[in-house]
């Protein structure tokens, strides 16, 4: 995958299925545009999230046909034509839902993760 | 809420594909454009810039294939490609595709035709409102209560063996109406025959009905035009109506909706059409059969009537069917304990009034003496209509269900073994696909649609021929003869789920080994189990053949006894036509003259030997009898003999050609004023005078008149209604003593008999323009008819046999030359180590022969176990004759020798140092 120069040279492959979560994330700042959505990822995550930009527009279509964000289209900041996401009742609440259990699961690993041999 | 906004898109994905993906499109370059627009503002040129862009959007192709799936059109995608696929596979295998194609098409076809048929024979209830309630009266048992009586149909003897009639007196009708507390109404029927009717001038034979007025009513039956005939018609003073049949309505009068009102004629009674009825109404003979032309109310039987009295007003005359609806809650037991003892009175009461009607001498009479007997009222499902399936045509359904059945099988068998093969010969593609990334299911869902594929085209092919079989098939010749969907799809499916679990099972399985074995097994042998499974499905086929062969073989060879029975006079060029002098109202005396002018007529016809008229032809399917009283012999009370009889006119024997034995035939000079004749068969004659001159001897009808009719001649004995029977007991009456109101002529033509048809047509029309010929046919093709049943029997049981030996001899040369190829190396060896050509012969020879014999085994065997089920319909050779199982395995061995050969003569062919090289 190619990178800007003078990137941080750690970026992460996101686990699979987070992808939805970070979209609907993005979408729940505000009605965004697919390109918006990755510069919107991009910058919160400051670049450390690796994604494919592509794959970015199945995940989209996957979350409108179940109904968790709509679409309509509308016009960019540069005036152009562009087709807008914006996150459904249902899409709020799998959104809390999903936010919960990964603060679980990462407090879960972290906790895991930073015992030293005393706490045994 | 989900779910509507899934199915939304689903569907606006499916359905305006263009638009989404067009849409799609214009998003990914705005995405595109943005990525480029930020890179060249960061100072990448525009090239580079959109090189840049376009590789971190990666492959649009595989977004969009995602994207599909994302919308939950992927299923849709694969079926897509499985279907192109499946079709690619037919094209490159068009032989397999084709046998399976036909052999699954003419199997399940021939299955529905046959099921279609049992269906409407056994199963199939009458197309009205609610036939489960209803109740058909009927009555077992001797009837002494009876003068005359008619019946109209196949019904059949109760458990115990009574016969069962399904006709009552109107009186009887009438006293079920009052007393009726079991069934919420009940109604009456009776085919009337052949009527003249006319409309607008022109005159037609028609097929006529008579029913009370509440009979369209009570089963729920509204006039596809106009209205039906109400019980107001009913009346005795009502003017007259009638409905007709919608066939009719179509075949005689184009459709015309203005038929309806229109004043017509039935036997010149007047009527006015008031209506014409649905086309699935067909009424309650049957389930199935033709529904009658016109239909009048009872209440016109009395002016539609032929003798002095209408059958309404004559309490023993039994001639009308009774039907009713059950009370909800009522039972058929309860209607026979409300009705029975009425019924037994009322039919008691009936005799003792025509008794009282006669004269002193009459009564004495022994026929009026001892009318003792009364039958028993039963009440039974009138759901299927008044009469039962014709027994022999039940019988016929039954066999050949078998026939099919085990060709459905042996089909199935055979589909299977392709389907192996086929599955066999493709496990290196599915491993290939495997070892690539395809999961198993998805393999499984591209074999399951090919074999739906395969399946569908069967299926159009078996709809095909189930439409033109059911039309061979002997039963119901009415409009039901629609092929039946359900047992199509129900046969297709049997086929198919057979073929599914035999041949792709094993297939599939045997891929999980092949992956791990790394492909290289897909060359190798196929396995112990395979082969085994290969020999069982040929050894069905084998015994199937054997089975359909023995049985065309002893359905081949009655219809062969059954033509070759001498019938006692010559067929040949003989024509048959009928006409009723009744159509147009003739008396008695006008009758008898028209006959004859008819008859010297027709013999002043070119091409005419000589004609001659009879009540009823020979072999025909008619059947005229009466009793037989000879002097001399002693008669206990109420005992009778029952005589075949025949009333002919003039150079009726001349014109049959039945040689005349003693005596003399009939002459113009056998009047009405002149002393009573008679001339009898060699049967009769032996039955009732032994060695005895019979010539002169007497007889009589009745006990009180048996000197009355002198035997003035002994004719051949010549068959009257069967050809299985040997001739019956028979006495032939001059028509000119026994006067006819409609006549059967028999016309001896010198050439071509239907040929000379409209040259008698016209004879005919010269004596009277308005009477028609009826019933035009020839003898031959009657006495034809009387064994239809047996030729459609051998016909069909010889092709699905020779089709199924066919099919089964191709499996053997396929499982042969696959062995020999597979022990191509063996054989190589023996010929090395100095085995003879013999030896391999064999070898290879013996791989069939443990399949051919237990296939001929298990294939007598039922054949042997299924005998008693055909023994009916065979004539003149036992279900188990030897010589027709020897010349039918002889055949099997046969077409497994040939089936044998070509293998074997390559075996012998092997070059031992190819063989083993190639080792």
């Amino acid at each position: 995958m190619p990178r800007k120069t003078g990137e941080p040279a750690t970026t992460t492959e996101l686990l699979q299925g987070t992808l939805d979560l970070l979209i609907l994330k993005a979408v729940s700042l505000g009605p965004q545009h697919g390109y918006g959505v990755l510069l919107l990822i991009q910058q919160i995550s400051r670049e450390t999230l690796q994604i494919q930009q592509g794959s970015l527009y199945p995940a989209l279509y996957r979350l409108e046909h179940q109904g968790h964000i709509a679409a309509s289209w509308g016009v960019s900041e540069n005036n152009r034509r562009a087709r807008f996401y914006q996150l459904t009742a249902a899409g709020r609440r799998r959104l809390e839902a999903e936010t919960a259990y990964w603060r679980r699961l990462s407090h879960g690993i972290g906790l895991v993760l930073a015992a030293s041999s005393e706490d045994v | 809420m989900t779910l509507v906004a899934r199915l939304r898109s689903f569907f606006t994905a499916l359905f305006r594909r263009r638009r989404v993906e067009r849409e799609m499109d214009q998003e990914w370059q705005f995405h595109l454009d943005s990525r480029i627009e930020s890179l060249t503002a960061g100072g990448l040129s525009r090239g580079e810039a959109e090189r840049r862009a376009r590789l971190e959007f990666g492959d649009p192709l595989r977004w969009k294939e995602q994207a599909r799936e994302s919308r939950g059109l992927g299923w849709l995608q694969d079926l897509g490609a499985d279907v192109r696929y499946g079709c690619r596979q037919a094209m490159r295998a068009p032989a397999f595709a084709a046998t399976v194609i036909l052999t699954l098409g003419l199997g399940v076809g021939a299955n529905t035709a046959l099921f279609t048929r049992a269906n409407t024979l056994l199963l199939a209830e009458l197309p009205v409102h609610d036939p489960d309630s209803l109740v058909r009266l009927r009555r077992a048992g001797r009837n002494d209560m009876v003068t005359d009586s008619s019946d109209y149909g196949f019904s059949g003897t109760d458990s115990t063996g009574l016969d069962v009639r399904a006709t009552f007196s109107y009186a009887i009708l009438r006293e079920f109406q009052a007393a009726n507390r079991t069934m919420s109404d009940l109604f009456a029927c009776a085919p009337l025959g052949r009527v003249s009717f006319s409309v607008n001038g022109v005159s037609e034979a028609a097929s006529a009905f008579i029913s009370s007025g509440n009979y369209y009513r009570v089963l729920g039956v509204s006039a596809a035009l106009g209205r039906t005939i109400t019980p107001e018609d009913d009346d005795a003073s009502a003017p007259g109506v009638a409905v007709i049949s919608d066939r009719y309505w179509r075949t005689r009068f184009g459709a015309n909706p203005a038929i309806v009102g229109t004043a017509a004629e039935i036997k010149q009674v007047p009527v006015t059409i008031v209506g014409v009825l649905p086309p699935s109404f067909s009424g309650v003979q049957r389930a199935g059969a033709e529904p009658p032309d016109v239909a009048v109310p009872l209440s016109l039987d009395r002016r539609l009537f032929d003798g002095p009295v209408s059958r309404i007003d004559q309490p023993t005359n039994w001639w009308l069917q009774i039907m009713g609806r059950l009370r909800p809650g009522a039972t058929a037991p309860q209607i026979e304990a409300n009705l029975g003892g009425l019924f037994q009175a009322t039919a008691r009461a009936g005799m003792e009034a025509y008794l009282g009607s006669l004269t002193e001498e009459e009564r004495g009479r022994a026929a009026n003496r001892s009318r003792e007997a009364v039958p028993r009222l039963i009440a039974g499902s009138g759901a299927r209509g008044i009469y039962d399936a014709q027994e022999s045509a039940v019988t016929t359904v039954r066999v050949l269900a078998a026939v099919v059945a085990l060709v459905l099988l042996a089909v199935c068998a055979n589909v299977a073994n392709l389907l192996v093969s086929r599955a066999t010969a493709r496990r290196r593609e599915l491993a290939i696909r495997l070892s690539l990334g395809a999961t198993r299911g998805r393999l499984a869902r591209q074999l399951l649609t090919e074999t739906v594929l395969l399946a569908s085209s069967a299926g159009l092919l078996a709809l095909a021929v189930a439409h033109w079989g059911v039309a061979l098939l002997p039963g119901a010749p009415g409009q039901s003869d629609v092929v039946d969907v359900r047992v199509l799809s129900f046969t297709g499916a049997v086929a198919i789920v057979t073929g599914l679990i035999v041949g792709l099972v094993p297939a599939f399985r045997s891929t999980r080994n092949l992956v791990e074995a790394g492909l290289k097994a897909a060359t190798g042998s196929a396995g112990h189990s395979r082969r085994r499974l290969d020999r069982t499905l040929l050894a069905i086929q084998v015994a199937v053949s054997v089975v359909l062969l023995i049985g065309a073989g002893l359905f081949l060879q009655t219809v062969q006894n059954l033509r070759r029975v001498s019938v006692g006079f010559n067929p040949e060029n003989l024509v048959l036509f009928r006409l009723d002098s009744r159509l147009n109202r003739y008396d008695a005396k006008r009758t008898a003259a028209l006959f004859e002018d008819v008859r010297a007529r027709l013999e002043s016809v070119p091409g005419v030997r000589v004609a001659a008229f009879s009540d009823v032809a020979l072999l025909s399917g008619a059947v005229s009898t009466g009793g037989m009283f000879v002097p001399g012999r002693v008669y206990a009370q109420g005992e009778y003999d029952t005589i075949y009889r025949v009333v002919v006119s003039p150079r009726f024997f001349e014109t049959l050609g039945i040689p005349l034995l003693q005596g003399r035939a009939f002459t113009e000079h056998d009047r009405e004023d002149t002393p009573r004749v008679a001339v009898v068969n060699e049967t009769a004659a032996r039955r009732y005078f032994g060695d005895e001159r019979p010539i002169g001897r007497r007889f009589g009808r009745e006990l009180e008149q048996r000197d009355q009719v002198e035997i003035i001649g002994v004719v051949q004995d010549v068959r009257y209604d069967s050809l299985r029977e040997p001739a019956p007991p028979t006495v032939f009456v001059p028509a000119l003593q026994v006067p006819l109101a409609s006549a059967m002529f028999e016309v001896r033509t010198a050439a071509d008999p239907l040929g000379a048809v409209p040259a008698l047509r016209e004879a005919v029309r010269n004596v009277d323009p308005n009477v028609p010929l009826l019933d035009v046919s020839t003898q031959e093709s009657q006495i034809e008819r009387r064994f239809l049943q047996e030729r459609v029997l051998a016909r069909l049981v010889s092709l699905f046999g020779a089709m199924v030996a066919l099919v089964a001899g191709i499996g053997l040369f396929g499982l042969l030359s696959y062995s020999v190829t597979r022990r191509t190396g063996e054989i190589g060896v023996r010929m090395a180590l100095g085995a003879a050509r013999t030896d391999v012969v064999r070898m290879v020879a013996s791989e069939s022969v443990s399949v051919v014999a237990g296939g001929i085994a298990a294939g007598v065997a039922l054949s042997i176990a299924g005998a008693r089920l055909i023994s009916s319909q065979l004539f003149g050779l036992a279900p188990t004759d030897l010589r027709t199982h020897f010349a039918a395995i002889g055949l099997m061995v046969v077409v497994a020798a040939l089936a044998a050969c070509v293998p074997a003569r390559r075996a012998t062919r092997v070059d031992p140092m190819m063989a083993l090289r190639a080792e």
